[in-house]
């Protein structure tokens, strides 16, 4: 990791048309390396390249704000805001690293984990419907994500209901509506998928993928439904792991508003283990 | 072959942003030429006047610190890819487009082009170059490259304008816009395309015009009132200038049928080259008397039909005296058309100028005068037996060419007739 030695005014003209509050953290960063102020230095480049009908958005300081869908940062701009970055917190930056970083919150988790010299948190990577299928014990017509991405120990997810899905054709006569009951099996699916695909320490090793099975869940609620051409974002967490059992909790976005939430999903599961162990 | 014709023109130049003011400015022989603090201020440079382009602030390598007028707005991630011609060319583009009646979406479809003439932007290139020699590549802008480079003007317009028909850029230095127009006439001539945007662009920067200084074309006057006077005999050298002028061209019946303004009909062209040295001109201008003749043959006229020349002499000593005895050599029978220079009054706009002074012939045949060739006290004895108007006649010109040469001798010549 190089530093680059800027003094003050350097500093300033660098950044001269990012707002007062994230010049006056890069100054202070540039001599105490504080990773408190990362954020504020990050955002307000980040808001110096986004046009300024999409700043509010930004100022919203919600980590879930997506570079590319909400801010309108395409790659080439995604470079430039990079190579200031790079010269404000005197780190460099990799390609690679920067290719699975979609939304505010990945940015800011990634740059205080290279602050600190922490491994950079993996697992951001985007997962198209093949390598799900490939993984997951459940297949079509009963697989209910179609991209997703694992970051750490959460997933997101989505799902477009297509208005072909069998099911909807008696759910119900003449208005199909996604059950919800398969709200809840999407967001199982999703929690299984994150157990089978993260690399994060808190579920202490593979996982068997045909072991996992629906335990119990809580606190369920829907608020809307889900209709033909909707595509549903999935959302889970894990909030609780002692093995045999693991807790989720998941919510459905559609439309930009909650329509499902689940406190409480659990599952059982076995690890993978090697054969001449079993039943050790 | 079909029939073309201009419907439309945008202007960005030193004379003015439309064809009112332009025209006033042509008829009443009104230059934009001044002292130029950059220049005057820098010792190394022996040159004081130039013609800038009013409203227009691009002397910043960054974009963001450019001023331009408020009609248009650019994305944050569009600005960042644009070079002065670029920008220049946003505004000339889109007030043709205007101009011509038409919306912007409209001229994104598959029978619609683009072809531009500029020689890039030698500021950005010059930047872009030095930052990455002193950091490397990867701390350099990503679009560096495509805000200097030439054709840095049909990757920019292409792109915000979703061309999606026949577009391409042309680099034959003062002559790359006549080219442009040519070219753009024969693929609506021969049925490729029905309507073409032409436009021409140049950077008014340092690094664009005083390297002309070291090759000893620029006039070193410090009166902004005398430095540019083609034909004159005390001629020492052309002024610099920039700016973008973009042409519409349609096919004519198409132009008729939905009822466009036609400001003439673009007749036929011809090129040629002179085969001598890579920036004089042949001291026959014989390349250009061949041009001329071709563009004749091309729109089916007599010389004896020329009712005006715009001629491209720049002022400089020996390129002047070589279209003198082009025109000699082409109107040798009797009487000589009308003739001057508008880079009396702007200046030499260089791969922009071609079209613009295509436009002021346009300006000059829909508002009916010939505007005449400025600064003259002393007309050079090469000019001899040619009516070089030393000031504007009332006088609508009914067919005209308009000329063009750049290095490597190459010379091109447009017909245009009233509609």
């Amino acid at each position: 990791m190089t530093t680059a030695q800027f003094n003050e005014e350097e500093i300033r003209d660098s950044l001269k048309r990012c707002p007062e509050s994230a010049i006056e953290a890069a100054v202070q960063f540039a001599s105490t390396r504080n990773p408190d102020l990362i954020p504020a230095i990050v955002m307000g480049i980040i808001e110096r390249f986004v046009e300024p009908d999409v700043r509010p958005v930004l100022r919203e300081g919600n980590d879930q704000i997506r570079l590319l869908e909400d801010l309108g940062i395409d790659s080439l701009l995604m470079v430039e805001i990079v190579i200031l970055v790079e010269e404000t917190l005197g780190i460099h930056i990799e390609n690679e690293e920067l290719r699975n970083l979609r939304s505010v919150g990945d940015i800011k988790e990634y740059l205080d984990a290279k602050i600190k010299g922490l491994p950079i948190p993996t697992g951001h990577n985007i997962l198209k419907f093949e390598e799900i299928a490939a993984v997951m014990p459940h297949q079509s017509p009963f697989l209910f994500i179609q991209e997703a991405r694992i970051n750490g120990v959460k997933a997101e997810g989505t799902y477009h209901i297509t208005g072909d899905e069998a099911f909807l054709e008696g759910h119900f006569k003449g208005n199909p509506v996604f059950p919800a009951s398969l709200m809840l099996e999407a967001l199982g699916q999703l929690a299984v998928l994150l157990m089978l695909k993260s690399e994060n320490p808190a579920f202490q090793g593979p996982i068997k993928a045909d072991s996992i099975y629906f335990v119990s869940c809580d606190g369920v609620r829907c608020h809307k439904v889900c209709k033909p051409q909707d595509i549903m974002h999935l959302n889970v967490s894990l909030k609780k792991i002692h093995p045999p059992m693991a807790q989720f909790e998941g919510t459905i976005l559609c439309r930009g508003s909650k329509v499902a939430k689940a406190e409480e999903i659990s599952l059982v599961f076995e690890f993978e283990r090697d054969e001449s162990t079993a039943g050790s | 072959m079909r029939s073309v014709v201009v419907t439309g023109i945008g202007l960005v130049t030193c004379l003015g942003h439309d064809t009112t003011s332009v025209g006033e400015k042509l008829r009443h022989l009104q230059h934009g030429i001044v002292r130029h603090p950059p220049f005057v201020g820098d010792p190394k440079i022996p040159i004081s006047v130039a013609a800038p382009i009013p409203g227009f602030e691009t002397s910043s390598t960054d974009p963001e610190d450019w001023t331009y007028p408020a009609d248009l707005r650019f994305r944050l991630e569009q600005l960042r890819g644009l070079s002065p011609n670029a920008l220049y060319a946003h505004f000339s583009l889109t007030r043709a487009i205007s101009d011509a009646g038409l919306d912007l979406k409209s001229i994104s479809d598959p029978r619609t082009g683009l072809y531009t003439a500029s020689s890039g932007s030698a500021m950005m290139t010059h930047y872009n170059l030095s930052r990455m020699k002193k950091v490397g590549p990867q701390r350099c802008s990503p679009l560096g490259i495509v805000s200097s480079i030439a054709g840095t003007l049909n990757f920019n317009l292409a792109a915000a304008y979703k061309i999606r028909g026949s577009t391409s850029g042309f680099v034959s230095a003062c002559a790359s816009s006549g080219h442009a127009m040519g070219f753009a006439f024969d693929e609506i001539a021969l049925g490729r395309q029905d309507r073409m945007v032409v436009v021409g662009a140049e950077d008014f920067t340092e690094e664009t015009i005083a390297p002309f200084s070291g090759m000893r074309v620029l006039s070193e006057s410090d009166d902004p009132d005398t430095a540019s006077r083609p034909f004159d005999k005390n001629r020492n050298g052309f002024v610099g200038t920039g700016g973008s002028v973009t042409l519409v061209l349609e096919e004519e019946e198409a132009a008729r049928e939905r009822g466009a303004h036609l400001y003439a009909r673009l007749s036929g062209w011809g090129q040629a080259t002179d085969g001598y040295h890579v920036a004089a001109s042949h001291p026959d201008g014989e390349g250009l008397a061949r041009a001329m003749q071709l563009a004749l043959g091309n729109a089916g006229w007599k010389a004896g039909d020329v009712d005006y020349v715009n001629a491209h002499a720049t002022s400089t000593m020996a390129g002047d005296i070589s279209e003198c005895r082009a025109l000699k050599s082409v109107f040798n029978n009797g009487a000589s058309p009308a003739i001057s220079s508008t880079k009396a009054l702007t200046g030499h706009a260089l791969s922009l100028s071609s079209i613009m002074e295509a436009s002021f012939c346009l300006i000059a045949m829909n508002q009916g005068f010939i505007p005449g060739s400025a600064h003259i006290s002393d007309l050079d004895e090469e000019a001899g037996g040619l009516n070089i108007l030393k000031e504007s006649v009332d006088r609508t010109p009914e067919k005209v060419l308009s000329n063009s040469s750049g290095f490597g001798g190459v010379n091109v010549v447009v017909a245009l007739e009233k509609a």
